[in-house]
């Protein structure tokens, strides 16, 4: 019980730190647009279709989008000193973790409905039946995808030049997300769309592993 | 300095063992009727393949150990077999498209299990990436611990993500004539004596880069 409190607290402290400031969210909602309309450019809308091929590029763009913002998490903490307090109340180091990842999870799931939003608007990207079915799929990838990143950014906080190798430590290790993503996408919304897929359990797998292991190693990687 | 001995004896066995399985390879295993000479690389890339495994492994052991122990040795082992695993990686990746540009007409191809092995190279080399920029840093070898253990993890999931994905496939039951045993099974020897010789060396050096640290610490 007082381990979900101590995530509550932590994780509405940097919610409302994260209103607060706002240049993260904003930079990192900008940056997955201004991707989006350089994708266009890239592909040419009037003769690429987006739901037929490369609905994984979508993923890209999370992917890049939701690095910016998740690098960050714990250099925040580290930059006002602020991790030694948290470091040093009584409370499970777990609880640590599973706030910070709760934050990153919730912001890359606002951040896909956004991107959802603005490819139906920019690039005729149509989800109409295949929503909930899309929304499910991307919300387990997303886990995956938050429960790596919240380590990672925890691991890489004090490490000079982090944020530099930030991504380029992390999307190697995502690569079976990303190719789940574009696949889960694809079919997501196409019609005969089953949940028994072998995609989704190996997205599950991928999810238990390392969130529990992320949780568990944690301790070691804040440790001052 | 018995160490020394062990290095010198692990590098001449190596040295033996590979002028053997060379000797081996080109003019004692015939040579294969479909590929031509070409065929004989697999002596070298599949016990490669396995030796980066194995390295890998280590790599994995020992980092968990260190997280365990806190013990500098087992940061350094970790360390070493992390790196000369790489090597075996890279090897694995210069070789296969020597062979893949005569069996498929290109020099890569998105096969599996060549494919993986790009994703495993780059994931180590930013574990290396890592290790620089945090040269120095106190904490630099729990962190590059955690990294190897999420690493060694994710190898699996990546193998089998990347073989739904991918359609052309490795031979998965290869038929060895006599003759081409054997000298499998000398390069397999050669490599892996090559690999326990580097990884020894690697870790000499680790451990003298360390003691020197610890001097200039001191003075």
């Amino acid at each position: 019980m007082r381990f979900i409190k101590v995530v509550a607290v932590l994780f509405l402290k940097d919610f409302r730190e994260e209103l607060r400031r706002k240049e993260d969210v904003a930079a990192s909602f900008l940056f997955a647009l201004l991707s989006l309309v350089l994708f266009a450019f890239a592909l040419d809308p009037t003769r690429v279709d987006l739901n037929e091929t490369g609905s994984g590029l979508l993923w890209l763009v999370v992917l890049f989008a939701g690095s910016l913002f998740m690098s960050g998490s714990f250099r925040k903490e580290t930059e006002n000193g602020t991790l030694y307090a948290l470091l040093l109340s009584p409370c499970d180091r777990g609880a640590l973790y599973v706030g910070k990842f709760l934050l990153n999870f919730l912001f890359l799931l606002a951040l896909e409905a956004l991107l959802l939003l603005f490819a139906y608007l920019l690039l005729d990207f149509r989800v109409s039946d295949g929503l909930p079915a899309l929304g499910a799929v991307w919300a387990l990838v997303t886990f995956g995808y938050a429960a790596v990143g919240t380590l990672f950014s925890a691991l890489l906080a004090q490490v000079r030049g982090g944020h530099v190798i930030f991504p380029i430590l992390l999307f190697p290790i995502l690569v079976p997300l990303v190719i789940a993503a574009a696949t889960l996408t694809e079919q997501a919304l196409s019609p005969g769309f089953s949940w028994g897929n072998q995609w989704l359990r190996l997205v599950g797998l991928f999810d238990i592993l390392f969130f529990t292991a992320s949780v568990f190693l944690f301790e070691f990687a804040v440790e001052e | 300095m018995p160490h020394r001995r062990w290095s010198i004896l692990l590098w001449s066995l190596a040295l033996a063992a590979n002028s053997a399985a060379l000797y081996m390879v080109f003019l004692y295993a015939p040579v294969e009727v479909q590929m031509g000479a070409v065929q004989k690389i697999f002596y070298y890339h599949v016990p490669s393949a396995i030796a980066c495994y194995v390295l890998l492994f280590l790599a994995f052991l020992f980092s968990a150990l260190y997280l365990w122990r806190e013990e500098p040795l087992y940061d350094h082992l970790a360390h070493s077999a992390a790196e000369v695993g790489w090597v075996f990686i890279t090897l694995v990746l210069v070789t296969g498209p020597i062979w893949g540009h005569s069996a498929w007409g290109k020099w890569w191809v998105w096969e599996p299990r060549l494919t993986s092995f790009l994703i495993l190279w780059l994931t180590y080399s930013a574990y290396f990436l890592l290790r620089l920029f945090s040269r120095g840093d106190a904490r630099a070898a729990k962190i590059a611990a955690v990294v190897a253990i999420v690493a060694f993890f994710d190898v699996p999931i990546v193998h089998k993500a990347i073989s739904w994905w991918g359609s052309i496939v490795h031979p998965r039951k290869v038929v060895l004539e006599p003759a081409m045993r054997w000298t499998f099974f000398a390069g397999l020897a050669s490599v892996f004596l090559l690999a326990a010789a580097l990884f020894l060396t690697r870790f000499d050096i680790q451990r003298a880069e360390a003691l020197r640290a610890e001097k200039e610490e001191w003075a």
